[in-house]
Formats: C-alpha cells, sequence, structure tokens
C-alpha cells in the first residue's frame, strides 16, 4: 500500500475509484436508455420499411441518421408545459415519476461490467457494489420487485380509468412473472453454488450458462419482456387499448422520466442477462482478457440484449390479457419448477 | 444510521397508521419494511434485508394495493359510531408487547456476549442461511410449506365454489 494517496488519514484510491464508478455507470446508463430511444424510433422504421427520424440537423448540416434527435427530444420534455391535471393525487403525482425511475437505475450498481483489475497494490472492481457483500444478485431481484410501485403509483395518482386498468394490468403482470423470473435465477444460483455476480461470472469461464441451461434462460428470456412492460407484454401502456395507459395525465419531464425509467429498464435486465446466462466481461476464448477487452465484451453483449428488446417489440403483437395469465401461471410456473427440479436432481446425481 | 433507518421504519408505520388515503398508506408501509431492511443490513444479515424488499415490499404490500386498486375504495369508510372499548383495549395491548418485546430484548443473552463478539460479524450468505434451515430449522420449515400448501388449496377450492 502506498502512503501518496491518503487524505485526512482516509485511503484515497478506493474512495476516488468509487465515485468514478457511480458516475460512469450512472452516465453509462443514462446516455445508453438515451440513445436507445433513438435506436428504437430507428429500428421501428427499419423493420417497418421506413425512413424513419432523419430531419434534427446539428451545424449546418450533419445528420447521423436523426441521432439528434434525441437531442430534441430532451430539450422538448425538459422545457414543455408540466401540466397537472385537476382531478389527480397531487403528491403521489410528483412521486410516482422518481418511484419508476429510481429502482430502474439503482439495479445495475452490482452488475460487473469488466474484469477485476490491480492497480498500485489495490483491487479495483469494476462494479459499483464490490463482491463479498453478502447480497448478491439477490439485490438486483429485490430492486426489480420495486419497480412496479412506478406504475402503481403512477396510474393511481391520475385518478382515470384508462390509468386505473393500466396500472392494474401492469402490475398483475409484474407480479405473475416474477416467480417464475425468480425461479430461473435460482437454477443458476444451484448450479454455480454461489449467488454473487462475480463468482457466476468466474463459473462460466469455459462454458456460459446458457448453454447449461437453455431452458432456464428461455423463461429468464420471457419473464425479463414481461418485468420491463415491453411488447409482446405491455400491458400497462397498451397504447392501442387503453390510450396511453398510466402515462396518459403525464406530460413534460414526467413523462420524460417515466419513459426513460423503461430504457433503463431495459438496459438492467439485458445486464443481468448477460451476467447470469452469457459470462459476464468473459470473452470467448480468452482466459484472462483484461479490464478493457473485458469491458468491451460486456458492453457488445449488453447492446445485442438491448436491440433484442427493440426487435421483439416490433415484430410481435400484444398478448390477449388472458393469455398473459394463462402463459404466465399455467406454463412459466410449472416450467419453472421442473426447470429447478431438474438441476436439483441432476446436481444430487453429481452429473451437473 | 441506525437512527436513520429506525426513524424511516417508524415514520412510515406512524404514517401509515394516520393517513386515511389507502394508497398512500400503503407506499408508507413500503417505506417502513425498507426502514426495516437497512436494519437488517446494519445487523450484517443482507439475506435478509434482501428477502425483506423482495416479499414484503416488492409482493405483499403491492398485492394490498392491487386488491386496494381493484376495489377502487379511495378513502377508508368512516367507522359508524366510536369504538371506545375496543380502542382501550388496543392501546393496552400495544403497551404490554412493547413492555414484553422491551424485557425479551434487555433479558437476552445475545445482548450479554455482545461485548465479546467481535464489533461485525460475517455476514450471513444464502448458503448459511440454507444450511440452517435445513438442519436445526427443519420441522419449522416442513410445516411452514404444509401450511401455505394447505392454504394454497384452501384458496382454489373458495374460487371454484363460486364458478
Amino acid at each position: 500500500m502506498s502512503d501518496s494517496f491518503t487524505f485526512l488519514g482516509m485511503d484515497l484510491i478506493p474512495t476516488v475509484w468509487m465515485l468514478v464508478k457511480i458516475l460512469a455507470v450512472f452516465a453509462g446508463v443514462m446516455s445508453l436508455a438515451a440513445v436507445l430511444t433513438w435506436a428504437e424510433r430507428k429500428g421501428a422504421a427499419l423493420i417497418q420499411d421506413r425512413i424513419g427520424p432523419n430531419r434534427a440537423k446539428i451545424i449546418g448540416n450533419i445528420r447521423l441518421f436523426g441521432i439528434f434527435h434525441l437531442m430534441g427530444d430532451g430539450l422538448k420534455l425538459i422545457f414543455k408545459e408540466d401540466l397537472v391535471p385537476r382531478h389527480v393525487t397531487q403528491s403521489l403525482f410528483w412521486i410516482a415519476p422518481l418511484l419508476a425511475f429510481v429502482p430502474a437505475m439503482m439495479g445495475f450498481a452490482i452488475i460487473p461490467f469488466g474484469q477485476s483489475f490491480e492497480w498500485s497494490g489495490y483491487t479495483l472492481h469494476m462494479s459499483v457494489i464490490d463482491p463479498g457483500n453478502g447480497m448478491g444478485m439477490l439485490y438486483p431481484m429485490a430492486i426489480a420487485s420495486l419497480a412496479v410501485y412506478g406504475i402503481l403509483t403512477a396510474s393511481w395518482a391520475s385518478n382515470n380509468k384508462w390509468s386505473m386498468l393500466s396500472g392494474m394490468r401492469g402490475t398483475a403482470n409484474m407480479i405473475s412473472y416474477e416467480i417464475s423470473f425468480s425461479l430461473a435465477v435460482i437454477a443458476v444460483f444451484l448450479q454455480v453454488g454461489a449467488y454473487d455476480p462475480h463468482e457466476i461470472i468466474a463459473a462460466q469461464s469455459g462454458i456460459w450458462n446458457v448453454v447449461r441451461q437453455p431452458l432456464g434462460f428461455l423463461l429468464f428470456f420471457i419473464c425479463a419482456f414481461a418485468e420491463t412492460n415491453r411488447l409482446p407484454f405491455d400491458f400497462a401502456e397498451g397504447e392501442s387499448e387503453i390510450v396511453a395507459g398510466f402515462l396518459t395525465e403525464f406530460s413534460g419531464m414526467k413523462l420524460g422520466l417515466l419513459w426513460l425509467s423503461e430504457y433503463v429498464h431495459m438496459v438492467t435486465v439485458s445486464a443481468l442477462m448477460v451476467t447470469l446466462y452469457f459470462g459476464g466481461w468473459q470473452v470467448p476464448f480468452v482466459a484472462d482478457p483484461g479490464p478493457l477487452l473485458s469491458f468491451i465484451a460486456f458492453a457488445a453483449k449488453l447492446l445485442f440484449f438491448c436491440w433484442l428488446f427493440i426487435w421483439v417489440r416490433w415484430t410481435l403483437p400484444r398478448f390477449r390479457y388472458d393469455q398473459l395469465m394463462s402463459i404466465g401461471w399455467k406454463v412459466l410456473l410449472p416450467v419453472g419448477f421442473a426447470n429447478l427440479l431438474f438441476y436439483a436432481w441432476l446436481i444430487h446425481q453429481g452429473i451437473a | 444510521m441506525f437512527l436513520a433507518f429506525a426513524l424511516v421504519t417508524l415514520g412510515g408505520a406512524f404514517a401509515l397508521l394516520i393517513q386515511r388515503n389507502a394508497v398512500q398508506a400503503g407506499l408508507c408501509m413500503m417505506l417502513s419494511f425498507f426502514g426495516m431492511a437497512g436494519l437488517f443490513l446494519l445487523l450484517a444479515n443482507p439475506v435478509a434485508a434482501a428477502l425483506q424488499i423482495i416479499v414484503y415490499s416488492g409482493a405483499i404490500t403491492v398485492l394490498v394495493l392491487f386488491v386496494v386498486m381493484l376495489l377502487q375504495s379511495h378513502r377508508e369508510e368512516p367507522a359508524e359510531h366510536p369504538r371506545y372499548i375496543q380502542k382501550a383495549i388496543s392501546a393496552i395491548l400495544v403497551i404490554v408487547l412493547a413492555l414484553g418485546a422491551v424485557k425479551l430484548v434487555y433479558s437476552s443473552e445475545t445482548l450479554a456476549n455482545m461485548q465479546a463478539v467481535s464489533p461485525v460479524p460475517d455476514p450471513i450468505t444464502l448458503q448459511k442461511l440454507g444450511e440452517q434451515l435445513f438442519s436445526e430449522h427443519l420441522v419449522a420449515l416442513e410445516a411452514m410449506g404444509l401450511l401455505l400448501l394447505a392454504a394454497m388449496v384452501a384458496a382454489v377450492i373458495l374460487i371454484k365454489k363460486e364458478a
């Protein structure tokens, strides 16, 4: 340990590194979510054989496939008049966007986005929460279970028939799929014998978990769509059925935050998928990729899954409500239990 | 830290009691559970903290709020007439229970041994929790499972009759 990095008896390196990590993750996830809103519009256009957003210009005539639209969107949302209808529950109406946004941002904290490395006697971890905290992957699951409050409060505060319907549908959707979601994750815990994300990633240095547990991954993948309220499970918004659901009464940056939290959720769930099933920052055939390469590998996998969310959204139609319920409770739940028991049996037999 | 979490817990619980709006009361309950999770963290038990949030904040409170929304009951119904006896009994019960809890905590052996134990114990992990559950508390675990199964079957039967 070097003495030159102390300040008032405090070790500066871990503190500074923690600040850097927090800033980097916050800025990274926020800007990725912003870029995703553009990618969503452009991707939709691509899939539907349109051109999509391409009008916004900057410095003369630079258009860059309409990427400046996202700045325009942001500016518009911030400067737009923030209407608060008379019939809403004021206090809840104001905190609802925060209740949606804060849990969405918190979830990413546990995800290791690169290989830990040594630097002047310190082991620096590339995740905001260091390993060995005892909470491990339970943390993102706990945070994900709070996400439902955003929709619930927003819809209740709006005091509007469509919003209320949307809140009920969205809540039922998220509760129903959370169980199968957890069951899929527990099967991974069993297989790895640990629940810290760093250990889960280390256990995937040979074969990724997706090869070992293809059914578990499929379960997780389906439930991830339900948890993020994305099509084919976007029962909360369902714009062709219930206006815009819980978003109907919101405007300005409140709407912006609610929207953004959906994309942040996408990023977090994609990161979970990468960590649990696709080896996290592991690079195939490279034993020790180092911080930079491992970060690039993680980012590439993350971007792929984010794109997959958009791809699926513009490919599949929405389920009917009864289909949602029967899939969740009659298909995914038994499959989840069977999956878990099967791996428990395999481990008991000493095969896996 | 302890004070902060304790204040969040108590404040949430108190707001839950005085709040008339059912959904706001539910959110206060969530806040209170959140404070509890923080207290668990301070007790070096992150697993209990996570489970507290997953089960209580994430599932039970949400279900309660869901039912409130389903019934569309914006406000608590006012009582038909003041119930003094119930109020007195509940106040007495609260006092007795609180005193009992304080007495239990003060007479527990762990508190007496507090100085001897290292100030920061190893955090509880899922592995430790599992071992404990399936060795020392196996009977309780099985009984709990049976109870929940019975409750589930009963719920299914109740629904069936109406259909």
